[in-house]
């Protein structure tokens, strides 16, 4: 008996499976075969990320300045003070080697530095501690050096990044900031395991689900299987912005997005240039190339850069894989949406501007809640996936994007931060942005470093899952409840305080 | 690399120069080193909690009362009466705290403060550092809790002052710190990783911390997330049960984080039999949380508490229930807005390390060395640990207390009043301002 058999229970002690008859005994032992093979056979998803050092690597977050006189007095006080006591003389107040050199305090090393401050605390007179101001240059208001230092700590590590004390930053704030997600004190997605949320799933479904579905006379469906296919992870990789499109950068992505099972967006020439028509490569293509669609054999997913019903209709007819639009939120997006979606477009992919916003200003959050809610209105939700991009700057924006109603976001900057580029602010306008990436980074090196932030995402998606009680992803989306947005807390907190605002602040 | 106890002399030397340097800065010898604090605990409250803290006053050149954060006890200010009916400065007015509002047969307890210390176990800090805070809260006529992490021997000369805690991995429960306690805290969730459960690394696991917690050393240690013996607030019940059985007299706290139904999780903790319903806000510290749990998760204390407090109301059982707030309560000013928004009283945790040192540079975890803090206060390091003496601890605590104390008082005589009773739940004192704090 294979292991595709259905065991059908019987109380009788003559059991007839398959062809063989067999006693109760031999049904058990061969379920529990067939059941060990299964299990045994079974691989959790997982990403697999080890720590990749950099090439490039940031500025250190401080600057140790020793004043040298200062220095050279309290080793002759110590030596005589102390003397024969070298375990007293030789001791520093650095336990992270910032003085442990071969100068020791002479040359130190800021690198080391974590800003514990006990050596400027001890020795206030010659020791000072300072920011780093080329570190406060990277980013911009939106994309801060805090999200930079973050992303590059993330694609080095593959970790959660864990540390002591408590928050530090600004009481809730704009955009993303501004959204809290919710947790329960005893849901849990599951009690195995340690916390319960080793069996919660990110996979994303890409394409369209079936309204309902229909059966013929034989009990089996009556139509053809849905039009989908999934991915592992909520979030996929964008095209580049500005000018850091390359060869070299789209071989990065093709081979990240393959080795984590997700998918990469690069532009249709590319991937025709460098033989990258893979599954898990998104061509993208100019509305007026509809027609080059059929180049691209093994796609399972293919973009028109706009949304233009003759292109679609052109492209829907010349290939099997599912035809997406890319449409920015440009004034009457709305009825753009409404009239891809009613024409059978399966996937729309959102653009806002790199800060999140629309022209007008609004945020991604508001206007991702929108678009869900408009095709929930109009009974077709489950017809399309939405992917947004634009604004996905850490890791806490892939679960508030998918709370806002999203099924996955796309990553365009932190696929470039993971790899040491550098960015030229303002990070802001795609078509804008100017850097460039290390000289130094090869593609194993990248692919790795890409798949450790991906990890580390996957990872930070899981604790805010575990937090909630949610075991898939899929059930997150749209689930405004499961958030809390603190201008309205405020509101129901602060309300009748002489001098509150309301609306927040 | 083998790092052993320091001698009499380096502990002398490293303490003298870390204790004189902090004093320095206190009193505003030097420039505040540019790196110190940051939105929420800025390097004026840093240095005015080092300087309540050697001298017992609080400082007069520097903002003691607000962080910069941009919102919540930041954005909020009392609104006084009149200068000339303000009440004068006194002890008499009365800063005291019940814990058992029930009116059953439980210990009946109340503290002369309305405020007392919360868990940070052993392991996560040194047994210095605990016994530091029972003392201090012995003096003080409050508590300190155990923490997750069990119950060093030292504690049980403080045990009337000490709260022991029950938390998910149960570790270092037994029946002798159940027995030897006045209150039992059972912990649901912490502020800063609701949700996520606990981790000690295996750094900082190691003899002793191991002993106490019934396992190996260096191995990591995990508390789970949730009681995986809690499905509903009628298992709720039986835990505090369990405990009623072992110690009858024990009040009971349960602590739990602040998610949108936080009313409904009060209330029902009420319900389960809890004398102490204690929340614990999203900006509060920890020894190690995830970065993106911090902020992200669950809702800062300031918007949790009237939500609870008004629920309570509406159920009519807020005077049977002590409500206690933590989780980013650094000031006194912190304590008095938290009772005027509608808890009774608070607890503190990274305001004992500021006040013993903490510079707050988030490597409590075991940082790049991997040996915890570099003041000895988040550390079992055996040379590190030894950075912080007992009784130089306790009564840095003592001064701190004393400041904060004094400060308690001076808002209440502002506001006219004679016991700070009188300021639970007065939202109509306070003020909204739309510049940052320095009131």
């Amino acid at each position: 008996m294979g292991s595709g058999a259905i065991l059908q229970s019987q109380t009788d002690a003559d059991i007839g499976v398959s062809s063989k008859s067999q006693t109760l005994r031999e049904f058990g032992a061969e379920s529990a075969r067939i059941g060990r093979e299964i299990a045994d056979s079974y691989e959790r998803y997982h990403i697999h990320v080890h720590e990749v050092k950099d090439v490039d690597p940031l500025p250190h977050r401080f600057l140790v300045k020793v004043g040298k006189f200062g220095l050279a007095k309290l080793l002759v006080k110590e030596l005589v003070t102390y003397f024969p006591k070298f375990d007293v003389i030789l001791s520093r107040p650095c336990t992270y080697g910032v003085f442990s050199g071969p100068l020791g305090g002479f040359s130190p090393r800021p690198e080391l530095c974590v800003g514990c401050l006990r050596c400027t605390v001890q020795h206030p007179d010659f020791v000072e501690v300072l920011h780093n101001p080329e570190l406060f240059k990277l980013g911009d208001s939106y994309t801060t050096h805090g999200h930079i230092t973050a992303i590059d700590e993330e694609a080095r590590k593959g970790m959660v990044p864990v540390r002591g004390q408590g928050y530090r930053g600004r009481f809730g704030g704009p955009g993303f900031d501004g959204m809290l997600t919710d947790m329960s004190e005893i849901v849990r997605p599951s009690r195995d395991g340690i916390h319960g949320r080793e069996l919660i799933g990110t996979a994303v479904d890409i394409g369209s689900k079936p309204m309902h579905l229909s059966f013929n006379e034989d009990g089996r469906l009556s139509e053809a299987s849905p039009d989908m296919f999934t991915i592992q992870v909520p979030f996929i990789f964008d095209l580049p912005p500005g000018d850091f499109m390359s060869d070299k950068l789209s071989k990065v992505v093709e081979e990240t997005s393959r080795t984590i099972d997700t998918l990469a967006c690069i532009d249709a020439d590319s991937v025709t240039r460098l033989g990258l028509d893979l599954p898990h490569v998104v061509p993208v293509l100019r509305s007026s190339d509809a027609c080059r669609i059929s180049e691209f054999r093994n796609s399972r997913l293919i973009e028109l850069e706009s949304w233009d019903i003759v292109a679609f209709e052109e492209a829907r007819l010349s290939t099997a894989a599912i035809v997406g639009i890319r449409m920015e939120f440009r004034e009457g997006w709305q009825g753009r949406l409404t009239d891809a979606v009613e024409s059978g477009v399966k996937v729309i992919h959102f653009l806002a501007d790199l800060h999140g916003r629309d022209p007008g200003g609004s945020f991604v959050s508001d206007l991702f809640k929108e678009a869900h809610l408009m095709l929930i209105e109009q009974g077709r939700r489950d017809a399309v996936t939405l992917i947004g991009s634009g604004g996905i700057v850490g890791a806490d924006h892939v679960p508030k994007a998918i709370i806002s109603g999203m099924d996955a976001v796309a990553l365009d900057l932190p696929v470039i931060f993971a790899i040491q580029g550098r960015a030229n602010a303002p990070l802001k306008n795609r078509d804008e942005v100017r850097g460039t990436l290390p000289k130094k980074f090869n593609h194993s090196w990248s692919v790795q470093r890409l798949a450790n932030l991906c990890g580390s995402w996957r990872d930070q998606l899981l604790e805010i899952l575990g937090a909630m009680g949610i075991r898939e992803v899929r059930r997150l989306r749209g689930e405004f409840g499961r958030s809390m947005i603190v201008k309205n807390l405020e509101d129901e907190a602060f309300e009748g305080i002489a001098g509150y605002p309301g609306g927040g602040s | 690399m083998t790092i052993a106890k320091p001698s009499e002399t380096l502990i002398h030397k490293t303490t003298q120069l870390m204790r004189e340097g902090m004093n320095a800065h206190a009193f505003g010898e030097y420039r505040a080193p540019e790196a110190l604090g940051d939105a929420r605990w800025t390097d004026e409250l840093i240095l005015s909690t080092w300087y309540m803290a050697e001298t017992g006053k609080i400082p007069a050149d520097i903002n003691f009362k607000t962080g910069k954060s941009g919102g919540g006890f930041d954005r909020l200010e009392f609104g006084y009466i009149d200068e000339s009916s303000w009440l004068p400065h006194s002890d008499d007015i009365d800063t005291s705290l019940t814990l058992n509002r029930r009116g059953d047969n439980k210990n009946k307890i109340d503290i002369d403060i309305p405020w007392y210390g919360g868990g940070m176990s052993y392991g996560s800090v040194s047994v210095n550092v605990m016994m530091s805070r029972a003392k201090n809260a012995k003096k003080w006529n409050s508590f300190m809790s155990t923490g997750e992490g069990g119950y060093p021997p030292e504690l049980f000369e403080y045990s009337d002052s000490v709260i022991t805690q029950v938390a998910t991995g149960y570790f270092g429960v037994d029946e002798n710190s159940i027995k030897a306690t006045p209150i039992v805290e059972f912990k649901y969730a912490q502020g800063a990783k609701p949700g996520l459960g606990g981790h000690l690394l295996a750094a900082k696991a190691g003899e002793e911390v191991s002993k106490l917690r019934g396992s190996v050393p260096f191995v990591s240690l995990f508390s789970p997330f949730p009681f995986h013996s809690t499905y509903s607030v009628e298992d709720h019940s039986k835990h505090l049960d369990w405990i009623e059985t072992v110690n009858p007299n024990a009040l009971l706290s349960v602590k739990v984080s602040t998610p949108h139904d936080v009313d409904m999780v009060a209330v029902g903790s009420f319900y389960a039999g809890a004398h102490i319903i204690h929340l614990d806000g999203s900006y509060g510290g920890t020894g190690a949380a995830p970065e993106i749990a911090k902020k992200n998760i669950a809702m800062p204390i300031e918007l949790a508490i009237p939500k609870v407090h008004k629920f309570l109301e509406k159920e009519g059982v807020r005077d049977q229930v002590t409500l206690i707030a933590s989780g980013g309560i650094r000031t006194a000013d912190d304590i008095a807005k938290s009772i005027a928004l509608g808890a009774d009283g608070c607890v503190l945790g990274t305001t004992d390390l500021v006040g013993m040192g903490c510079t707050r540079c988030a490597n409590c975890e075991g940082g790049p060395s991997g040996r915890g803090c570099p003041w000895g206060l988040t550390t079992t390091d055996v040379e590190l640990q030894e950075w912080v003496d007992q009784d130089w601890g306790a009564l840095r605590l003592e001064n701190l207390y004393g400041a904060m104390q004094w400060r308690v008082r001076d808002i209440l005589r502002k506001l006219g009043m004679s016991s700070v009773r009188e300021l639970r739940g007065r939202t109509d004192l306070l003020r909204y301002i739309t510049t940052e704090g320095n009131s």
